[in-house]
């Protein structure tokens, strides 16, 4: 293959690249953050709900765990309007991915509430905790630090899950690698340098969970 | 081992005969119908003047067209699929009779190639939904308009060129732009309006306006050799026939779903 690389004609677009990425990671967060919560909820309603809850949160789970995500965000942006209700394009991706998020972290979380012994549980339950109480000071300081690994994993899936945001008109990384490829034709240093980007993204991101989950949980993770 | 260099010899020699470019002149119009065959260069990358159908076959409006002027003549249509970067030289070099495409009229193509009268117009223009009172592009140039384009397209150029206040909202595709622009995510899309009439014609309660000034009309006509006259004339005949008795706009609603924006009145001085 003859090609000659030009790297001059898109590092102009370096700083718009990057203020892309901080886009990307704004989503990511904050959907991330979203369905830590859901997560929480769906968790606890699963271990602790009556048959009428439980059954709910399964199925919320199991609709939003067996349809694509960009199928999810789709039907929020073009097919709700139709209904009256209109988003734009960031409250649309950012409300898709935390519901999606929410579902995967409620499975995740479960895993980790069902691990509590039963006899601990009891004994806070003898004590008189509340539900809430007995989360908060018995389930999740107990399964913070197994289940940090793959909660960190699904918030780096998740930052990368940001590029099909591109698609309902976010100007995030890779929305903008898209606009720099059309207006340059330098496809090949264009997505090599926003891969780069992203490698960057997850590799700081997975850095950073490392620490926080080290001295925090005491979680054995590896930093890099 | 002589007799097996003579036949690479003649093999090398005839390899250079086939392969040598050979210098062909375009068929006149005789030439044409004592062949019986018209063979025309098509676009198959520009739906809907040129598409393939699920038989593989090359359909549109320009076959459409190409149909009606071979039945005049009277001889079989033959369909070349051309690409843009080499559709001019297939006509330079009479591999096609003529070429279509959205072939707009302009100085730089008409050194290499003649035009015919204008077969259609494309209109470069400002879509939007009624209510909204744009008089022309340039009122689109402030910071509360928001558009809605595609994204990689060409006239993103001329949005950052002339109308850099307003705010651009980039989809993906023809499909979903025009929708969002239905669903009233946006004010005005700035295009080629043709092209999308059949995503319009989609949302039935929208109520569609290409705003009266357009940003510009190319007028599209059928390129033929240099200096091929006698083609030329004949096709000039004919398309101010096919224009006047209604064929063209009835061809083109059918395939564009709307009428042409900017209709092509025939002279028949030319």
């Amino acid at each position: 293959m003859s090609y000659t690389l030009q790297f001059g004609q898109v590092t102009d677009y370096i700083p718009y690249l990057i203020g892309g990425a901080w886009i990307s990671l704004q989503i990511a967060f904050l959907a991330f953050c979203g369905g830590m919560i859901i997560g929480t909820l769906g968790a606890m309603a699963k271990t602790f709900g009556g048959r009428i809850v439980s059954g709910l949160t399964n199925a919320y789970v199991a609709f939003f765990m067996n349809t694509p995500q960009l199928v999810q965000i789709f039907f929020i942006y073009f097919a709700l309007p139709d209904a009256g209700i209109l988003l734009t394009s960031y409250e649309a991706v950012l409300i898709g991915m935390t519901l999606n998020a929410g579902a995967y972290l409620t499975e995740i979380q479960r895993a980790g509430f069902q691990s509590v012994h039963r006899n601990e549980m009891e004994a806070a339950e003898t004590l008189g905790m509340s539900l809430l109480q007995r989360v908060r000071y018995v389930v999740l300081p107990h399964i913070a630090r197994v289940l940090f690994p793959p909660l960190s994993n699904q918030y780096i899936l998740m930052t990368l899950g940001t590029s099909m945001a591109a698609i309902f008109g976010v100007e995030e990384l890779t929305g903008r690698a898209f606009n720099i490829n059309a207006e340059t034709f330098r496809s090949i240093e264009v997505f090599s340098i926003t891969a780069i980007i992203y490698i960057a993204l997850t590799l700081c991101a997975t850095f950073m969970l490392g620490l926080f989950g080290r001295y925090l949980f005491r979680a054995k993770m590896r930093l890099l | 081992m002589f007799k097996k260099l003579m036949q690479t010899v003649i093999a090398a020699f005839a390899m250079v005969v086939v392969l040598s470019p050979i210098a062909v002149e375009a068929r006149t119009l005789d030439e044409i119908l004592s062949s019986k065959k018209l063979v025309v260069g098509v676009n198959p990358t520009l739906p809907p003047l040129g598409n393939y159908n699920e038989k593989n076959e090359i359909v549109g409006f320009d076959v459409d067209l190409s149909q009606k002027l071979a039945d005049m003549l009277g001889v079989e249509l033959e369909v070349i699929k051309v690409g843009s970067p080499d559709r001019i030289p297939f006509v330079a070099t009479g591999k096609i009779d003529y070429v279509m495409g959205a072939m707009t009229r302009n100085p730089e193509r008409a050194k290499i190639i003649d035009f015919t009268v204008p077969a259609h117009t494309e209109v470069f223009g400002v879509l939007t939904t009624e209510g909204k009172s744009y008089a022309t592009y340039k009122d689109l140039d402030s910071a509360d308009v928001q558009l809605v384009q595609v994204r990689g397209t060409t006239p993103l150029k001329f949005i950052k060129e002339n109308v850099s206040k307003a705010k651009v909202l980039l989809l993906d595709n023809y499909p979903d732009a025009v929708r969002a622009l239905a669903q009233g995510r946006g004010d005005a899309m700035i295009d080629v309006i043709d092209f999308v009439g059949e995503h319009m014609n989609k949302h039935k309660d929208t109520k569609w306006k290409v705003v009266d000034a357009p940003v510009n009309v190319y007028f599209c006509a059928l390129g033929v050799a240099k200096g091929n006259s006698s083609l030329r004339d004949w096709l000039n005949v004919a398309l101010f026939e096919l224009h006047r008795d209604g064929f063209i706009d009835t061809t083109w609603k059918k395939w564009f779903g709307i009428d042409m924006l900017y209709s092509v009145s025939p002279s028949p001085y030319f």
